[in-house]
């Protein structure tokens, strides 16, 4: 095996320095046909905001490309110089990148442990390889055992279970209190990116109506225009909350904006009953924390839906070891698996090129002593000699199929191959 | 005479077999493995086809307590099964199987202290024999299904609600269903039950003024079951034309049930005044048929599995 999978990721690159190296589709497009043309190298580009990775492999008599060629390449790319590239960059060989790979696509490599996004950026990744012609049978066994480890480690350990993100822990909470979104209406206050982005999976709940509402009138219509919602005029507020079911408050306010008075006299008597679920995200929080009554009006703040978070951070943490376990069995089977089904040509070779040795020795041997022979004899030479080339083959062949699940599997072969005068 | 072994299914079987479902149900959240859950639907659904049986053999009258707990305890356990499925991922059986257990566990009680086991005469009921009181039978019976699921609602409406007020996490607890959910539940139920009931207390206050039977207004059944209907008139009253919260409402469809328990659970005057009226068949211990209330005429306790000999 001589693969290498080569990047920068979250923890050992800026984000300003891993935005320059992203690769958009079309880039990438260049990027996997300039690879396999320059290094005559199976290349998958695997492009995420929390990192750039290349997997590139070549044949095993050919030498590995290193990190250095990667930061050239990298920066010829996106216009960075190399020695600005290079010291953020790790480089894993063979069985290392394997397990880097299944890592990386099991979510155990990302910052939100078991996120799930990841194993379809994988598959996408490798899926552009293929369209491009960039994936050669390395990767194309690789990458599809990576998917199959990602699954594994989802469905046999919890480190996937539950939502980790604040707006997710967010929507776990309004499924307490509400049963259907198609009528109900989201009210938006402020222009927070907390809000936004709890608005934004909120949205994926086809909730009736998006409301949207700020003191930057010009900001709230912007939202409202980007989500399909309606831009609320601020002094309006104490209306649009009579008539939201869901409330996402983000402002930059330093008062709350909703007194516990203002709500019970201006708001709460004209919801008829309605029930009321409101996340404040705000800090100073936006809304008095009394007006929480767990019935009619159920309020959340950040620190509600971040105990959630962490709570399922920590207890998806407990499930990396047995994941870890998953990972580190597939690692060796994939690479033996890969090893043996390398060895068996190279064995076929070795054998038919001892075989013609053999002939070439026997076969004038057997001309000299013609007509001196019988047949019987003739069999009998023919035989020992075949019965020393097993012998003399058997033990490197036994350490070639031994060494097939260890990393090293791959130099033996290698080895075995100069010995013989093996040609790849 | 053949006996049928199926003669010897009694209260016991069914009742252990849902506290078996209980039991396994409860322990779902401590080892949370797929086999729990279907051992716990196994036993659930083997202890309701048990139940059907018994009630398909013995057809115990509704209109005496034993056999109206017993009828609504069946029709709430297909209301778990149906439940247990449909909400595979809720915590729906440890609230329904509890008042399931609880209600052939009173009907066993009283099974145990009643001198009388009234079963319903199935042939007449079918010929169309004691019409009314059939009727009446039936619409408190409907109407006691439709309190008892306002009455669950409203247990679950309260968990849920305890849960959210505290912010408890939700990953960390089985889940329940939506307030508004439970809500809507426990709203439809009510409306259901309120009509059904009222038309039954009318049957039956036409049926008692008919017998001009003073003492009868003022049993326990009828005073609960009218008490029963003013809780409910109540229900309806805070729900649509007061602003009343959600917990509330869930505190009187409590009461409401609790005055159920003591309606069914209570001597049905009709069954020593009206026996004829709602098909009952009584026997004396000899076996012969009768309708004289002031007789000892009833089912021998030896022919009802886990009775009295």
């Amino acid at each position: 095996m001589n693969l290498r999978a080569i990047g920068c990721n979250v923890a050992s690159a800026a984000v300003d320095l891993r935005e320059k190296l992203a690769f958009d589709d079309a880039k990438r497009s260049r990027a996997l046909a300039e690879l396999a043309a320059r290094y005559g190298a199976e290349v998958v580009v695997l492009g995420t905001c929390n990192r750039v990775e290349l997997y590139l492999a070549r044949p095993e008599v050919a030498g590995p490309v290193h990190a250095p060629l990667v930061a050239e390449f990298l920066g010829e790319a996106h216009g960075v110089p190399a020695d600005r590239i290079q010291p953020h960059l790790y480089e894993h060989a063979d069985a290392a990148a394997v397990r880097h790979l299944f890592r990386v696509a099991g979510g155990l490599d990302s910052v939100v442990v078991g996120e799930g996004q990841i194993a379809a950026q994988v598959k996408e990744a490798f899926e552009a390889a293929q369209q491009a012609g960039a994936a050669g049978p390395l990767l194309n066994t690789l990458f599809p055992a990576a998917l199959r480890v990602s699954k594994r480690v989802r469905t046999e350990t919890g480190i996937a279970r539950g939502n980790v993100s604040v707006a997710s822990a967010a929507l776990v909470f309004v499924r307490q209190v509400f049963d259907t979104f198609a009528d109900k209406t989201v009210l938006v206050v402020g222009t927070g990116k907390m809000g936004r982005l709890a608005l934004n999976h909120l949205r994926e709940q086809h909730p009736a109506g998006v409301l949207v509402t700020s003191r930057t009138p010009e900001r709230a219509a912007d939202i409202a225009a980007g989500c399909g919602g309606r831009a609320v005029p601020w002094d309006q507020l104490d209306d649009a909350l009579v008539r939201a079911d869901i409330v996402l408050s983000a402002t930059a306010c330093t008062e709350p904006v909703v007194t516990r008075r203002r709500f019970d006299e201006k708001v709460r008597g004209k919801r008829g009953g309605r029930k009321l679920v409101v996340f404040d995200m705000a800090a100073p929080r936006n809304f008095d924390p009394r007006i929480h009554d767990g019935d009619r009006v159920s309020l959340f703040n950040v620190d509600d839906l971040n105990a959630v978070r962490e709570e399922q951070l920590a207890e998806r943490r407990r499930h990396v070891g047995p994941a870890e376990a998953i990972v580190g069995a597939e690692v060796t089977r994939f690479v033996s698996d890969w090893n043996r089904r390398q060895d068996g040509p190279v064995i076929g070779r070795l054998t038919a090129e001892v075989d013609k040795v053999r002939d070439a020795v026997v076969g004038p041997l057997l001309e000299k002593l013609n007509g001196r022979l019988t047949a019987a004899d003739r069999e009998r030479i023919e035989g020992a000699f075949r019965l020393f080339q097993n012998r003399l083959l058997h033990g490197p062949i036994a350490a070639l199929r031994e060494g097939g699940g260890e990393p090293h599997g791959g130099t033996l072969r290698e080895a075995l191959m100069k010995l013989f005068g093996l040609k790849g | 005479m053949t006996v049928s072994p199926l003669q010897g299914i009694t209260h016991a079987c069914f009742g252990l077999s849902y506290l078996l479902a209980f039991g396994l149900e409860l322990a779902r959240p401590a080892w949370p493995a797929a086999g729990w859950r279907a051992a716990a639907l196994t036993a659930g659904a083997a202890g309701f086809v048990a139940h059907t049986l018994y009630l398909f053999i013995h057809h115990p009258t509704p209109a005496a307590p034993y056999g109206s707990l017993l009828w609504l305890a069946w029709v709430l356990a297909l209301f778990y099964l149906g439940g247990t499925v449909r909400h595979a991922e809720q915590a729906w059986a440890v609230f329904v199987l509890p008042v399931v257990i609880g209600l052939v566990g009173l009907s066993l009680a009283l099974t145990a202290l009643s001198p009388d086991l009234p079963a319903f005469d199935l042939p007449g009921w079918l010929a169309g024999d004691r019409f009314w009181g059939v009727v009446h039978g039936s619409l408190i019976l409907l109407a006691a299904i439709g309190v008892s699921v306002a009455f669950l609602a409203s247990v679950m409406y309260l968990a849920q609600a305890r849960r959210v007020r505290h912010k408890v996490n939700p990953a960390r607890v089985v889940p329940l269903l939506s307030l508004e959910r439970l809500e809507t539940m426990n709203r439809r139920a009510v409306n259901l039950a309120f009509p059904l009931l009222t038309a039954g207390l009318l049957v039956g206050s036409f049926l008692l003024r008919h017998d001009h039977d003073v003492d009868s207004w003022l049993s326990l059944k009828v005073l609960s079951t009218g008490g029963l209907w003013v809780v409910f008139l109540v229900l309806l009253y805070l729900r649509y034309a007061a602003d009343v919260s959600g917990r509330r409402l869930a505190w009187l469809s409590i009461a409401a049930f609790g005055l159920l328990l003591v309606a069914l659970g209570a001597a049905h005057p009709f069954v020593q005044v009206r026996s004829a009226e709602f098909g009952i068949r009584i026997e004396d211990q000899a076996g012969r048929p009768g309708l004289d209330r002031d007789s000892a005429f009833r089912i021998p306790h030896s022919a009802i599995p886990g009775g009295r000999a």
